[in-house]
């Protein structure tokens, strides 16, 4: 984990409200993981007081790819900053996608929750991606790089198949690991097919508002089962995961 | 030479700036990212007698210039403190404060007694808003602080410093009565209680509804309650509330804090305490002063 100021290479919009920044640093490129994020101010000024946490998309050489979604304050003034300016950044944070390359999975992801999932099925041999968005799908060229077989699912049908992702997911006992990051809602579905089947691993990226994003303020908790003695106890969303074992994990808040 | 150390009532630190409590777990992230001796001290993340889960998320939300928290003492309990994480923290040259949160005044007492003299000081949290029982209910009238004081004060092996809470009509009020009652020390403010809601959803944005505001947002109200309270007591104050930057801690000395604390501002900048620190240091270069304590009652105010 570092704390740099990092150039910013570009940082354009890609689909409606969703951007796509590349930023360049050596030291945080070398050590990013799939699944890990980086905690960047955006601003320098104080309205905007936290960071936010942003996963990593994907790593070439020394840039770092991430994707975001505007959604409040914090990330329209993200959206604003433009090459070759400086953001402050901490990273790469908490543990990532655990891999294992000879085994066959798919990555399945829900709008924004598809970013981090690319950089991991770039470092997986035998991976299908299954990638569902309200309308508009983005990124689906570069997971056709590195995936034997895409399969996309928009709401409105404007691309690939018309509704959920989840709906054409018909046999998920052909894989041995799953790996998903989405909405709340759609991750529960993709927990849920999974856990009638033994041997299929899920893991799953969790998202929570986060304060201090290092594991120190205890604010961006969820909550986890412990498996052993069935009792539950509340987890770092930064430094304990963001990726859990989807049977560790409860979902229903 | 510029003399940077304090003494709080027989707490000695090397310099005036402490990690506060609960946004500086204890230590061992941020030490990934600075280097911990270069702080005065540490108040270690509220620790309760046996451990304790929290409140529900969402537990954080974003305002203006400041932030809302309902964390509700999430922590292993004392004795995990004593036995995992003391060790790690007294390899470094910094003054380690125990912050401690009872139910009840027995509670209270029994950690102070557990606790002994493994540690520089003991922070009386008696002002955390997010929990049920205990906490702030200790905090807000001058009796209760009166009482839990002299109680504490009894068990206790080291110097005792009071946190104080805002959410008082009168802080000058509750800070004599933790004087009266035998603090060594008082430290304020703790956090604002607070409340945001989310208009599409027309909930409350925390799950435990309301929680404390710390922040730049604070700090007027903060630097009110310490010049108000060093016109109060004789015992040393430790400051804090929204201070970011070493000009906003310069202003809490002058208003009569013998050291500074700082939160919030380490998730935003993690040397932050460092550059505090140093601009304290250029201050005191600049004005020709001696030392750091030589700030207190500067304050131009009659």
């Amino acid at each position: 984990m570092f704390n740099k100021k990092c150039k910013v290479i570009s940082n354009h919009e890609i689909a409606p409200s969703i951007f796509e920044m590349v930023i360049e640093n050596r030291d945080i490129a070398i050590e990013a993981e799939p699944g890990q994020f980086l905690h960047i101010k955006v601003n320098s000024g104080s309205d905007i007081l936290l960071r936010r946490p942003i996963s990593i998309c994907e790593v070439n050489n020394d840039n770092i790819t991430i994707v975001y979604q505007i959604i409040g304050k914090g990330t329209t003034q993200l959206s604003l900053v433009r090459s070759l300016e400086f953001i402050d950044v901490i990273g790469p944070i908490g543990n990532g996608f655990p891999i294992d390359k000879e085994k066959k999975c798919a990555v399945i992801g829900g709008g924004i929750g598809i970013a981090p999932l690319l950089e991991l099925s770039k470092r997986l041999k035998n991976c299908d991606a299954y990638l569902g968005f309200k309308a508009d799908a983005y990124k689906i060229d570069d997971f056709e790089r590195y995936c034997d077989h895409v399969i996309v699912s928009t709401e409105d049908g404007s691309s690939g198949n018309k509704g959920y992702i989840t709906d054409f997911m018909k046999h998920i006992e052909k894989y041995e690991v799953v790996y998903t990051c989405g909405p709340k809602i759609m991750m529960k579905k993709v927990k849920e097919l999974c856990h009638v089947l033994p041997s299929v691993t899920c893991y799953i990226s969790m998202e929570e508002r986060m304060g201090c994003g290092i594991g120190a303020c205890l604010v961006c908790t969820c909550k986890t089962i412990n498996t052993d003695d069935s009792k539950w106890h509340y987890k770092k969303v930064c430094t304990d995961g963001p990726v859990f074992h989807a049977e560790e994990v409860e979902l229903s808040d | 030479m510029i003399n940077m150390e304090v003494n709080i009532a027989g707490i000695k630190m090397k310099n005036p700036v402490i990690a506060a409590s609960g946004t500086y777990g204890f230590g061992r992230e941020y030490g990934q990212l600075i280097d911990l001796n270069e702080l005065g001290g540490i108040s270690v993340k509220g620790l309760t007698l046996k451990s304790r889960e929290g409140n529900a998320s969402p537990r954080i939300v974003e305002t203006s210039s400041g932030i809302l928290n309902s964390v509700g003492l999430q922590n292993l309990g004392v004795e995990y403190f004593l036995e995992n994480e003391l060790p790690f923290l007294r390899k470094y040259d910094l003054a380690v404060i125990a912050n401690i949160a009872g139910n009840t005044e027995d509670e209270y007492c029994e950690m102070a007694k557990r606790i002994g003299n493994m540690v520089e000081g003991i922070e009386l949290n008696i002002s955390c808003p997010n929990v049920k029982e205990g906490g702030v209910a200790f905090g807000t009238s001058a009796d209760m602080v009166f009482r839990i004081t002299q109680k504490v004060k009894v068990n206790c092996s080291v110097p005792l410093i009071v946190k104080l809470s805002p959410n008082v009509t009168d802080i000058k009020e509750i800070a004599a009565a933790a004087e009266a009652g035998g603090a060594d020390g008082i430290s304020l403010i703790n956090t604002l209680l607070g409340m945001a809601i989310d208009i599409h959803k027309r909930k409350p944005i925390l799950a435990n509804i309301v929680g404390g505001l710390s922040g730049p947002a604070v700090k007027p109200v903060a630097l009110r309650m310490v010049w108000e309270t060093a016109n109060t007591v004789k015992i040393p104050i430790v400051g804090m509330g929204g201070i970011t930057s070493s000009e906003d801690a310069i202003e809490f000395l002058l208003a009569g804090a013998d050291a500074v604390a700082v939160g919030t501002a380490n998730f935003v900048n993690p040397f932050a305490p460092i550059h505090i620190v140093n601009g304290i240091w250029e201050y005191c270069k600049k004005n020709n002063l001696k030392g750091v304590r030589d700030l207190k009652g500067m304050l131009i105010d009659k």
